[in-house]
């Protein structure tokens, strides 16, 4: 089993909550700085103490991850991971130009010296505001996306595309991928028509903001597709991305995290605003389980609950040994991507290297 | 709309169909035979569209005379001069391709853009099925066609004279002689095409570092008719330009 290290870009100072986008009234240059640094140090302390992969992701209007492009972010991240992997998780690649992520990622593949993990997303629904792009156009555009970024890897030739939705006349990227015929590809297959692509494309798939189960039922779907496809993905073709805060009491752990979570369940981007939710359902945006995907962004609930849905790990490195082999049990993904609370200043730093050298050596052969 | 007419070449009653005003536009038919795509209607706005039935395809007499694809492209030259025509654009789809660009190479005075549409010249898979390809082979969005296949006569007798014309999937005196062609040149593949894979396009490219290597999205073999706004546009803008259509022309403001 894998393990990779999430460490938000979260804004360290404070700043207005439950509502998107979220206003700059409050913000501090110098405040935002330092909450910069303070992720390349937990980024550079998960290489040295043995994380497997280094995940950044794309968010926008908003203090929990300031990382608009997390490819500027994964760039940094060349010159502070020496040794592991850096996982992008990723750009939002329908409000984006394709040709532009493609070659983004491949310099980013090139200055690292082939160690990016190319996730490409459709980001979350409020994603869709941002750059002004339809909602209900969303799958279609990613599907064109992905192809035509692969195409901009691997086809050694100019070439030009005539997508519905992208059009170039011509196409060459320099610099190309280091690793060859391009970086494994990742995509969240939370929908039946997202694990029917990813199979289709034999692309890897991740899970974020769910619960054990609910992947699991997905991550089967998606196997039982790769299947009809005639291939066998390998467990590292799944992530999972859930919460960690290991300590060395696991009382101490769950009040650390409804400490740091103000004593409230958490609410995802897209929920903090009912009429842009409202309208990107109405788009068609979900696919055809709506009614289940809705439901699983609504889902937030006390630590203790979250802990038994598979939604954080949490407690003593023996308690999170334990929590991860139900968790592989069930769902059988080769890598576990780990969001962690960046926001507690040395617990998170100590929880960090705690997992790494009391976790990782006893779940590297799991 | 397209009408029918017959010009005579070579010693053939060649049949054709033909549409539209401006530049002509001479187009040849794949293995399957003559076929009016949307993309040709569409293009028919815009240029004098005349396509071709070679002999020994539809209701044609079994052609037994042309022994080469270069005699094909030979009678050709010889059905667009009958037809008046002293400079073409040249269309040619998979096994048309061939011959097109061997008449471009024969007669390059001829020849204003050369077009070539899921070309079947040079292959480097073997073909996924014998016989006719089924719809599923050919379209990508098969149920949003409405060409019904040649009868099982004709499709043996076309298929009898493309297995005798083809020549071998990869001819080096061929590939030769279109190396470093100077004609504009627009080459088309399908991204979904599994008779002529798109990677193929890269050969042609290698071949003709003048030419240009258009991809078609989400389309499979018959590109014209998976995806005829696409192919129109592109294939149009080509003729009209051919390498300034690198620099578009696409109004960008929303409101004045």
């Amino acid at each position: 089993m894998k393990i990779a290290l999430f460490c938000n870009t979260r804004y360290a100072g404070d700043a207005p909550k439950g509502v998107w986008p979220v206003p700059g009234h409050t913000y501090m240059p110098e405040v935002a700085t330092r909450s910069m640094d303070r992720t390349l140090e937990q980024i550079r302390l998960g290489d040295e103490v043995g994380f497997d992969w280094l995940t950044v992701a794309e968010h926008h209007f908003a203090p929990f991850s300031m990382s608009p492009n997390p490819n500027v972010l994964a760039g940094a991240l060349t010159q502070v991971v020496k040794r592991a992997k850096i996982a992008l998780l990723g750009p939002d690649v329908p409000v984006l130009n394709p040709v532009r992520v493609a070659e983004e990622i491949a310099m980013l593949d090139t200055i690292s010296g082939g160690r990016i993990i190319a996730g490409l997303m459709r980001g979350t629904p409020n994603e869709y505001v941002t750059y002004n792009i339809n909602p209900a156009e969303s799958r279609e555009r990613f599907q064109e996306a992905v192809q035509l970024i692969r195409m901009c890897w691997t086809e050694p030739q100019p070439f030009g595309w005539q997508g519905r939705y992208y059009q170039h006349r011509s196409i060459s990227i320099w610099p190309r991928p280091v690793q060859q015929p391009h970086p494994p590809i990742y995509m969240s297959a939370a929908t039946p028509e997202s694990g029917e692509f990813a199979a289709q494309n034999r692309l890897g798939i991740g899970f974020a903001f769910t619960t054990v189960q609910i992947a699991s039922v997905a991550a089967d779907y998606y196997r039982k597709q790769c299947e009809l496809n005639g291939w066998t993905p390998t467990p590292d073709q799944v992530i999972y991305r859930l919460g960690m805060h290991c300590t060395e009491d696991d009382e101490e752990g769950i009040e650390d995290l409804i400490e740091a979570g103000g004593g409230q369940p958490a609410v995802g981007l897209t929920m903090t605003n009912k009429a842009l939710e409202s309208a990107v359902a109405k788009s068609g945006y979900y696919g055809r389980d709506i009614d289940k995907q809705r439901a699983r962004l609504q889902s937030r609930g006390e630590v203790r609950d979250r802990i038994e849905k598979g939604q954080v790990l949490v407690g003593t490195p023996k308690t999170i040994i334990a929590q991860i082999r139900r968790i592989k049990d069930i769902l059988g993904c080769g890598i576990l991507d780990l969001s962690i609370g960046a926001q507690m200043g040395d617990k998170t730093l100590k929880s960090i290297e705690m997992f790494g050298k009391k976790v990782i050596p006893e779940i590297q052969a799991l | 709309m397209f009408t029918e007419a017959h010009v005579e070449a070579d010693g053939f009653q060649i049949r054709y169909l033909s549409a539209g005003e401006g530049e002509p536009l001479v187009c040849l038919h794949g293995a399957g035979g003559l076929r009016i795509s949307r993309a040709l209607e569409l293009l028919s706005a815009r240029f004098r569209v005349y396509a071709l039935e070679m002999p020994g395809f539809g209701q044609s007499p079994v052609n037994d005379r042309t022994a080469s694809t270069e005699d094909m492209a030979r009678t050709v030259a010889a059905a667009a001069a009958a037809l008046g025509l002293e400079k073409f654009n040249l269309w040619g789809n998979s096994f048309g391709a061939k011959i097109a660009m061997q008449l471009t190479v024969m007669n390059p005075d001829m020849v204003r853009t050369l077009i070539l549409v899921s070309p079947a010249a040079i292959r480097t898979t073997p073909r996924p099925v014998e016989g006719e390809p089924t719809p599923e082979m050919l379209y990508a969005q098969p149920e949003k066609q409405n060409i019904a296949p040649p009868s099982p006569e004709i499709s043996a007798k076309q298929r009898a004279l493309v297995q005798r014309l083809s020549g071998p999937p990869r001819d080096e005196k061929f590939e030769a002689s279109i190396k470093g062609l100077e004609i504009p040149t627009i080459v088309l593949f399908g991204t979904r095409d599994r008779l002529t894979p798109p990677e193929n396009g890269r050969i042609y490219r290698q071949l003709m570092p003048k030419s240009s290597l258009m991809m078609i999205y989400d389309a499979a073999h018959a590109v014209d008719a998976d995806r005829p706004e696409a192919v129109a546009e592109v294939v149009g803008d080509y003729i009209e330009r051919h390498d300034s259509f690198l620099v578009t022309r696409q109004n960008g403001m929303l409101h004045p």
